[in-house]
């Protein structure tokens, strides 16, 4: 590749100086011409390439960092709740069981919050089965 | 037995449930991405269905997440 | 060099101070974490001082870095957030220099300890309440509660939103926290390996290449998680700065 790209930098001077002599400018130009073909044949494959595969693949990375760890996050923090509830008011297993479930729905509702199904805080989102189940 | 030794290990057993869970969940996700793969254009909107079947398939695994939580906590 | 792969987040006093019975001791966390915000402001000190048109290389990666940030908070919270741009900036740096700092060996990584990422975490989250009230009044409360809910269901979606809320500090720092520690136990584990194995005379020295070919990948792989662990905190600071803007959308 680096070996093909010398002569386009110095073709363009070149042609110009030798501007008399047929021979060396037409040869010159027809390598230039090649020259260009090949790189506009390589170049976007490359580039597509590194493009469509990088951000996608450290973007699926970062989505699936981040997914998992609200849902669980959201389960922790329901749990969390219910057991102080009930430690304060001595509701002894519901507290946990219903803020279990509370916080399972709202694991589900940052997953589909953080996937882009639900407007960020616009519609409603069709969890009330899953609140209800 | 000890009371407080049989409560850990009914914790214990009872998480074996999320493993059920997590095969489910597998499975889900496993067939959502082979359909995926041989029809991208209809996935998108085949996704609210996918999240739908988490959702019910992962309530079943918390069912013995709180079973093993009541049986440690109370 | 001991095999205890925890041993590498123990912290040490390094000039003890204690007032009125708090321990407010100069630690190695404490120095790293001073190192981390000096590196950074000198990154971009040295970076943003000659101003040259066509930039060094250094004035490159300082311009990168802030465009970068720039545009993430332009996107999220449109450009009514830029008013948070140093805050998310430093925020950004500061994570970064300090994940990043967690690698050259011997060092001290400070986002590998909870009470730092959950500090940072509810800095971002107590800006976004304070902020929200103080801007929008009571009616930042109807974050919790989405248009278009039927009535019965309302105190339900509340209490859902509610938790869901509740629920980002705890991702927002458990997120960091658990990357930083993982990666640094399983970098210390291989490393393990090899010195165990070497021991075993020439056989476990040729064997030893096995998990020192994995310790490099898996620094390759920290560096990108270093990285993204950054910009996934950031990312999700603007978003919830966003929250703060328009409470109800």
């Amino acid at each position: 590749m680096a070996k093909d790209s010398r002569p386009d930098e110095t073709g363009k001077p070149g042609s110009e100086r030798m501007i008399g002599t047929g021979g060396g400018d037409e040869d010159l130009e027809r390598r230039r011409l090649r020259l260009e073909a090949t790189l506009a044949e390589r170049r976007p494959a490359s580039r597509d390439g590194k493009d469509a595969q990088n951000p996608s693949s450290k973007n699926s990375f970062g989505n699936a960092i981040k997914l998992s760890s609200e849902f669980v996050a959201a389960i922790v923090v329901g749990v969390g709740i219910g057991w102080v509830l009930d430690y304060w008011a001595g509701t002894k297993p519901w507290g946990l069981i219903v803020f279990l479930f509370l916080g399972f729905a709202a694991g589900v509702l940052n997953v589909m919050r953080s996937a882009g199904m639900v407007a960020e805080h616009g519609s409603q989102p069709p969890f009330g089965k899953d609140g209800s189940s | 037995m000890d009371v407080e030794a049989a409560k850990a290990i009914g914790a214990g057993i009872a998480c074996l449930g999320m493993g059920g869970a997590g095969m489910g969940l597998g499975a889900i996700f496993g067939n959502y991405l082979a359909g995926a793969l041989r029809n991208p254009s209809a996935a998108d909107g085949q996704f609210g269905r996918l999240i739908f079947g988490f959702a019910v398939t992962e309530a079943l695994g918390i069912f013995s997440l709180l079973i093993a939580l009541l049986l440690l906590f109370t | 060099m001991s095999n205890d792969p925890i041993h590498q987040f123990q912290i040490s006093k390094l000039i003890p101070i204690e007032i009125g019975g708090v321990d407010l001791s100069f630690t190695n966390s404490s120095a790293f974490m001073a190192a981390a915000a000096i590196a950074a402001g000198a990154f971009l000190f040295f970076g943003s001082a000659n101003r040259a048109l066509v930039p060094t290389r250094l004035q490159s990666m300082a311009e990168m870095s802030y465009e970068f940030v720039a545009n993430m908070l332009r996107d999220a919270a449109g450009s009514h957030g830029m008013r948070f741009f140093p805050f998310v900036f430093s925020l950004f740096m500061f994570v970064l220099f300090g994940n990043l700092f967690g690698l050259f060996p011997y060092f001290f990584t400070i986002t590998s300890h909870i009470i730092v990422t959950f500090a940072l975490a509810m800095l971002v989250i107590g800006t976004v309440v304070i902020y929200g009230f103080a801007k929008h009044g009571l009616r930042f409360l109807k974050l919790f509660v989405p248009s278009g809910v039927p009535g019965l269901l309302v105190p339900l979606v509340v209490l859902i939103e509610v938790i869901s809320f509740l629920s980002r500090p705890v991702s927002l720092s458990v997120r960091l926290f658990a990357n930083m520690l993982a990666g640094h136990i399983t970098l210390k584990v291989f490393a393990g390996f090899v010195t165990s194995l070497a021991a075993f005379g020439a056989v476990g020295v040729a064997g030893a290449v096995l998990p020192l070919a994995m310790t490099v990948a898996l620094t390759a792989l920290e560096f990108l998680v270093a990285f993204l662990q950054a910009y996934v905190f950031a990312v999700l600071t603007c978003m919830y700065l966003n929250d703060a803007l328009h409470p109800s959308h």
